[in-house]
């Protein structure tokens, strides 16, 4: 008696279970195959972010000499520490560095949490320009592309590119803490090239045309290929237990290769 | 001719023309560029990424290597330019080592350091390689006779050759990217690649005054000299470092430009061909002289001949 009512009981629930997905007006939609996060939605501040790193500003030249100790102080006594950070957020990228050399995505950098360990501006702002610049509200702490810009710039010499400015700058430090990004990738993303451009296939081309069209740049990814267990069926297994040393049995020994 | 008269009259001749020849050995003249390109190395910001070694395989289109480039286990080795790349990077562990007693890898650029008084072009036969105003040591493929004698002559075993190429091998080296720079106006590719800007491209000069401002604005920062502003009379790619050359495979090398000599003696002995003019004129007067004895003496004999009989 029991057994049946338990059973009736299921029956309902899976009943209604369908009765409410065939009458739900509108199902949840459906996100198109190949496409990631929703384009639409920025992180917020993001579109700010993105405007700043598009910007360019005129080069200052004329710089204010002032020893490292001297200007620590210097900002310590106008007030500029980590409760004056006003944007926490920034892209960094910058046309200048784009229109040279492109192949790494910009990098997002969290002002507000490096001041906050920091603790101290003149670690980044090191110099000032001599006179104030009507864009920025604090000249003592402009932005880094106001002085660094293009590499080799005869005007001043001494003075690194804003690529280099960014990379010695985070590197020094990065390694000198041993936290935070160590390699190239840890901080921005390579710059794939639009395969849309790259890709020339015929309208509704065959699974041996895709390959071949693929093998047209990536003729050593298809030799590597070939070496491992997805193509040879053997190899060793590290993490299989009894499998770890090598595959003795199935499609790359003893069984038939069926594909 | 009496015998002592002729040894006179040659030794007197030799003097003369000793005394006479164009003094071209005092005349050697460096033909290093006045306002050339050069770059300036400083191995404190090279973090031995291979960006360089990648662009400077995109930009000369030459074979992929075995490895990626992002493959870093390639610097356990050290590597050589070859035909295939015209630039490495090697890693070096000197002995220094950081605030927390670990050791400080030391990577060093190799590539070929255009000179400014080349030995290779000063040795090449067909002016296949000659210094280009630009800075550049520039290699004509269509004048090289394949001799080799360049990479004899270089003192840091820079140019490679395409041995595996038997119709149509090319010595190979660094142009010095001096297409790019006249065609796009760009900088070497290793160098606007360089996510430090370990490598500083600019005219020799200003690298120079550049370079020495550093060491004099962070002496602690690196030993105090410039390799390349005067070994062999000077090179284009000027390296400065934070420990002694020495122990980053640098080889010490003399601050003379090397054809100074080679280029002295080869003058001194070959112009207006005075050597072989003298030793032909000595030898063709030893010749007149023996065959004047030969002729002399079978009277001699033929008299003691007759004597005797």
């Amino acid at each position: 008696m029991r057994k049946t009512s338990q059973a009736f009981q299921r029956c309902v629930f899976v009943a209604l279970l369908l009765a409410v997905a065939l009458l739900d007006p509108q199902p949840e939609p459906v996100r198109a195959a190949g496409a990631g996060a929703p384009t639409d939605w920025l992180a917020p501040g993001q579109q700010q972010a993105l405007e700043r790193a598009r910007q360019t500003v005129p080069l200052i030249e004329a710089i204010r000499r002032e020893g490292p100790l001297r200007r620590r102080e210097h900002l310590h006594d106008l007030g500029l520490t980590v409760k004056a950070v006003k944007t926490t957020y920034f892209y960094l990228n910058s046309p200048l560095i784009s229109a040279v050399e492109d192949h790494y995505t910009g990098v997002r950098f969290n002002h507000g949490q490096h001041a906050a360990q920091a603790g101290d501006c003149s670690v980044c702002h090191h110099l000032r320009p001599e006179q104030d610049v009507a864009y920025s509200p604090h000249p003592e702490t402009v932005r880094c592309s106001a002085c660094h810009q293009q590499a080799f710039d005869e005007r001043v010499p001494e003075r690194p590119g804003l690529k280099a400015a960014y990379h010695q700058r985070c590197i020094g430090c990065h390694k000198q803490q041993r936290s935070g990004p160590q390699v190239c990738t840890d901080c921005h993303l390579k710059q794939v090239p639009d395969h849309a451009k790259l890709v020339k296939l015929p309208e509704h081309p065959d699974a041996l045309q895709v390959t071949a069209e693929c093998l047209r740049c990536h003729e050593a990814q298809a030799h590597d290929m070939l070496q491992t267990a997805h193509w040879l069926w053997r190899g060793p297994s590290p993490y299989t237990q009894d499998r770890s040393r090598e595959v003795l049995h199935g499609k790359g020994t003893t069984a038939l290769n069926n594909y | 001719m009496r015998r002592r008269s002729f040894l006179k009259m040659s030794l007197g001749g030799a003097i003369g023309a000793v005394a006479l020849r164009p003094n071209s050995a005092a005349a050697w003249q460096s033909r290093a560029p006045a306002d050339s390109y050069a770059a300036l190395v400083d191995l404190t910001r090279c973090i031995g990424c291979r960006k360089c070694e990648q662009a400077c395989q995109q930009e000369h289109d030459l074979p992929l290597p075995m490895k990626s480039f992002e493959d870093l286990t390639v610097l356990d080795n050290q590597r050589r330019p070859d035909a295939a790349r015209f630039t490495v990077i090697n890693r070096y562990h000197s002995g220094r080592v950081n605030p927390e007693g670990q050791l400080v890898a030391d990577y060093v650029k190799v590539q070929c350091m255009h000179c400014q008084d080349p030995a290779c072009a000063s040795a090449c036969i067909t002016g296949a390689l000659s210094k280009t105003a630009h800075g550049a040591v520039h290699y004509d493929v269509n004048k090289c006779i394949g001799c080799r004698y360049c990479m004899v002559a270089c003192p840091f075993e820079i140019p490679a050759y395409e041995y595996h190429d038997p119709l149509t091998p090319r010595v190979m080296k660094c142009t010095f990217c001096e297409q790019r720079l006249r065609e796009k106006q760009l900088p070497p590719a290793c160098a606007t690649i360089c996510p430090t800007e370990a490598i500083t491209f600019g005219k020799r000069s200003a690298l120079l005054k550049l370079a020495r401002r550093r060491l004099k604005e962070h002496p602690g920062r690196y030993i105090q000299q410039i390799y390349g502003e005067n070994e062999v009379g000077g090179t284009s790619w000027l390296y400065l470092s934070a420990v002694p050359f020495s122990k980053l495979g640098f080889i010490p090398l003399p601050n003379k430009p090397l054809p100074k000599l080679t280029e002295t003696l080869q003058h001194s002995l070959f112009s207006y061909l005075w050597s072989p003019a003298l030793l032909f004129t000595l030898l063709s007067g030893l010749f007149f002289f023996n065959r004047r004895k030969q002729l002399q003496q079978p009277e001699n004999s033929a008299g003691h001949a007759g004597g005797d009989v």
